[in-house]
């Protein structure tokens, strides 16, 4: 272990962070993954709404696309250009968010003109000031986690033997799988039933009943992303931070060929300290605010 | 690419047997083409040839998609397309390695497609009687996505590669990652297109001009990374022919969209029957 070295996974974690972060946000300002199914419904079940409809596909595949994309671009620029590092993977950041914008709008659109007999609209204003904003977390998150890669291939030592595009498709659909389980639940769980208590669960029949309509108008989209800002994103970045971080730290303390038992031990030790943390923080949860009131005693299955 | 562009215009339903024909043997035509010509003129500006041959093949992935999805495989999805490109990058691999040790490099991309699709049919019957999906068409829609997922890892591989040898997709496309890309975009070309236009009012050449726009952004992509591995003209070509037929084919799905949707509007409140 080096001051280096160290240094560096210190970057890596923050990086990480700022991307699961964005991240979150990204996948919430246009409403993809698990929160999309409510969107869709809505309009199905009687309530055509103004809420950005981006169907990319789940968080880890479309994520893994943009950390690729921008890390192949910066990967060409670097070895076939030699350009400073920095420079070429903003600039594959931004080819990157261009094709976030394709694969939004044309997910808005096709989601929404399959909709027709249920008469909800495509709104062309939402189209023009959300897609901007989807990209630029877009951005953020392709720029944060390509440098990761870029760290991991280029400057820490050992080297990573995989090609740094690589790297940044696997990263890229971790932070897609962390967003998905962490920030969606936020959005999904909370500000799409807000008129509920929370914990009760999702009956069947308030499938498709989301709140459309805001403290002043119509709900869009950006408002979503307002209210995820304040807890999902950063318990996101948090999650992959962490995940970043910690893995990379171990390997980073005791080497990887000479220590590796004390490298998968203290692995283990992590997943076994996180696992009982988890167990309080859930029963601390239940004991404070449970049991809640539509709970009628458990249901046989 | 005018292969692939026989899916538009009409209405009315497309024949999937037609497709076939179109996908299939507009990527190997396209594949074959490029191969023929680079290594017959000396040159790699051909390159672009297998790039859209590989569009062709994804957009009768995205039909095959599309089929085994109708059945109510909503979330699936994306799981399908992966599945697609996986089965295929097995076929792919299997074919050109074992071209190279039998000394016949250019039958490798039949050995693949032949492999995948036989490795597709056995993984839809599994699929269908070991894990009981119970779909009709599943055996038929793998060995389809199978098929589609090995001519486009192949026919994008070739616009990095510019060549048939399994060494040089080694050199050039494991070793680089650029394989993560022609994987992932591959992936995105198949799933995408049905996935974005999920819904009941679904149309046929919608779903598929969108496929033809998304394979064309692929084809840029593999573009950018053929600046690294061939002559920064053959790059170029594949650049400006990815970004025209993208151009062309966002406007042609926008104007699809016009006509399918209840409404496009510049702004406005929710529909009158919904305040």
């Amino acid at each position: 272990m080096d001051a280096l070295s160290m240094g560096l996974v210190a970057a890596m974690g923050a990086l990480a962070t700022v991307a699961g972060a964005s991240e979150d946000i990204e996948s919430d300002v246009g409403s993809q993954s698990n929160p999309n199914s409510q969107v869709q419904l809505a309009a199905q079940v009687g309530n055509p709404h103004r809420i950005y409809n981006k169907a990319i596909s789940g968080e880890p595949p479309a994520n893994a696309l943009w950390a690729t994309t921008a890390a192949v671009v910066a990967y060409t620029l670097i070895t076939k250009f030699a350009m400073p590092a920095l420079f070429a993977i903003a600039i594959g950041a931004s080819v990157a968010a261009l094709f976030n914008g394709v694969f939004s709008t044309s997910a808005y659109f096709g989601r929404n003109a399959s909709q027709r007999r249920f008469n909800q609209w495509i709104y062309l204003d939402i189209v023009r000031y959300t897609t901007t904003s989807i990209m630029a977390h877009a951005w953020i998150t392709a720029f944060c986690i390509t440098c990761i890669a870029y760290i991991q291939t280029q400057l820490l030592t050992p080297h990573h033997p995989f090609p740094m595009p690589v790297i940044a498709l696997i990263w890229g659909l971790t932070v897609g799988a962390i967003g998905s389980s962490v920030g969606d639940i936020h959005y999904g769980g909370e500000r799409e039933f807000q008129w509920r208590l929370f914990g009760q669960g999702l009956n069947t029949m308030l499938s498709g009943q989301i709140v459309r309509k805001a403290e002043a108008g119509l709900r869009n989209s950006i408002d979503n992303a307002w209210f995820c800002t304040k807890l999902g994103g950063p318990l996101t970045g948090l999650g992959f931070g962490l995940t970043v971080f910690l893995d990379n730290w171990r390997t980073t303390v005791f080497d990887p060929v000479t220590q590796a038992g004390l490298a998968i031990g203290m692995g283990l030790l992590f997943v076994i300290l996180m696992n009982l943390y988890n167990f309080y923080v859930e029963t601390s949860i239940r004991k404070k605010y449970g049991p809640y009131p539509g709970y009628k005693g458990d249901i046989a299955a | 690419m005018t292969v692939g562009g026989g899916a538009g215009g009409a209405p009315s339903a497309i024949d999937p047997k037609k497709l076939r024909i179109y996908g299939l043997g507009g990527a190997l035509v396209g594949i074959y083409l490029a191969a023929i010509l680079n290594s017959v003129l000396g040159t790699d500006i051909f390159s672009i040839l297998a790039a859209a041959g590989a569009v062709a093949a994804a957009v009768m992935g995205a039909n095959a998609v599309r089929r085994v999805c109708g059945y109510g495989i909503g979330t699936g999805v994306p799981s399908i397309g992966m599945l697609a490109l996986g089965m295929g990058i097995v076929g792919a691999s299997f074919g050109l390695s074992t071209a190279e040790q039998l000394g016949v490099s250019m039958a490798g991309v039949i050995i693949a497609l032949i492999y995948a699709m036989v490795f597709g049919y056995i993984v839809g019957a599994i699929a269908n009687k070991v894990m009981g999906f119970n779909i009709p068409i599943m055996e038929e829609g793998l060995t389809d996505l199978s098929g589609a997922g090995a001519m486009a890892i192949i026919g994008w591989s070739y616009a990095i590669s510019g060549s048939l040898a399994y060494a040089d997709m080694v050199a050039k496309v494991f070793n680089t990652g650029y394989l993560a890309i022609v994987f992932i975009c591959g992936g995105l070309a198949i799933l995408h297109p049905f996935n974005a236009n999920l819904g009941p009012d679904e149309k046929q050449d919608r779903t598929l001009v969108d496929g033809l726009m998304v394979g064309s952004l692929a084809v840029v992509a593999v573009g950018l990374c053929s600046l690294a591995t061939l002559s920064t003209i053959a790059a170029i070509i594949t650049i400006i022919v990815g970004v025209a037929a993208w151009y062309y084919f966002y406007v042609w799905y926008y104007r699809l969209v016009k006509r399918d949707a209840a409404a496009v509007v510049g702004t406005g409140l929710l529909p009158p029957s919904a305040l």
